[in-house]
């Protein structure tokens, strides 16, 4: 099963544009994500900026309209992820939980939809979806 | 640049209500053309609230608690990874998506190089290792 662990720093939702974290910080989560990679269950990982440096779009009757970050109603916002492969969402919690989180973090555990999950006239509709995710590549940023 | 899109819950998806053929196919139709024009980079649908959990960190003390979470506003139902050029690009593409009532939103990800001096040469090396090697087994596991 797959699962995503986001990462919810409270805070972040205000942070300015180009806010790092510290070596200290980065250093302990980088032990981390080795011990996630040595135990054959890390499938992917990421970091973001924060919304001042993004945008929203909302669809309200299908119109787009866009809004630049950041986003004052927000009262929380994801600051990264983890994607792991596991045997149960109690592995998943258990992992979450080993993550050297600060004092004012949260990590939202949530399992992925397998194609496999959605019935019969659901795959169908959705047959090359695997084909599609199979062609998507996976090319490093600059 | 890569960037994340991430799409808000709302009711229906935090109810587990699954997509319909016509948005299944129009959503197809659309992830087709991010793959040919070489953006797609991973997508994935996320199970609703109620099968997921929340840990909180407190000192060494960490509180799971179960899902559903309340304020789905700010819950997420999906999200796509992009290759683009720049943040207006990926607006462009999102302005394209069949959405109808969805709130979707854009954050850039952090490269190595974002980093700065925190990220010092050994722990960029291990990094690059990290990445090639959850790759790898993304890869494996992709029907």
């Amino acid at each position: 099963m797959r699962f995503m662990l986001l990462m919810i720093p409270h805070g972040y939702e205000s942070a300015a544009a180009g806010t790092l974290p510290d070596a200290k910080a980065v250093a302990a989560m980088m032990k981390y994500n080795e011990s996630l990679q040595r135990a054959g269950v890390l499938l992917a990982l990421d970091g973001l900026h924060p919304p001042s440096m993004g945008a929203r779009v909302s669809f309200a009757g299908g119109k787009p309209k866009v809004s630049d970050g950041p986003f004052s109603e927000a009262k929380e916002v994801v600051g990264g992820y983890w994607m792991i492969q596991v045997r149960s969402k109690e592995e998943a919690i258990e992992w979450a939980k080993r993550c050297p989180g600060s004092d004012n973090e949260v990590i939202e555990v949530r399992q992925v939809q397998e194609f496999a999950d959605f019935p019969p006239d659901v795959q169908e509709a959705a047959a090359g979806f695997s084909e599609l995710q199979a062609q998507s590549g996976q090319p490093k940023g600059s | 640049m890569r960037v994340m899109v991430l799409v808000k819950a709302d009711e229906n998806s935090e109810a587990g209500a699954l997509p319909d053929e016509k948005i299944l196919a129009e959503m197809g139709k659309f992830n087709e053309e991010l793959v040919n024009a070489g953006v797609m980079l991973a997508g994935e649908g996320l199970q609703a609230s109620s099968k997921g959990a929340r840990v909180r960190f407190d000192g060494r003390k960490r509180i799971v608690t179960d899902g559903p979470f309340s304020e789905a506003k700010e819950l997420i139902a999906g999200y796509w990874l992009w290759q683009v050029k720049s943040m207006d690009e990926a607006i462009d593409w999102l302005k394209r998506a069949p959405f109808d009532q969805t709130e979707v939103e854009i954050r850039q990800v952090f490269e190595t190089a974002d980093f700065g001096p925190a990220m010092t040469p050994e722990l960029r090396e291990q990094e690059e290792r990290l990445r090639a090697q959850s790759e790898q087994l993304s890869k494996a596991g992709k029907r």
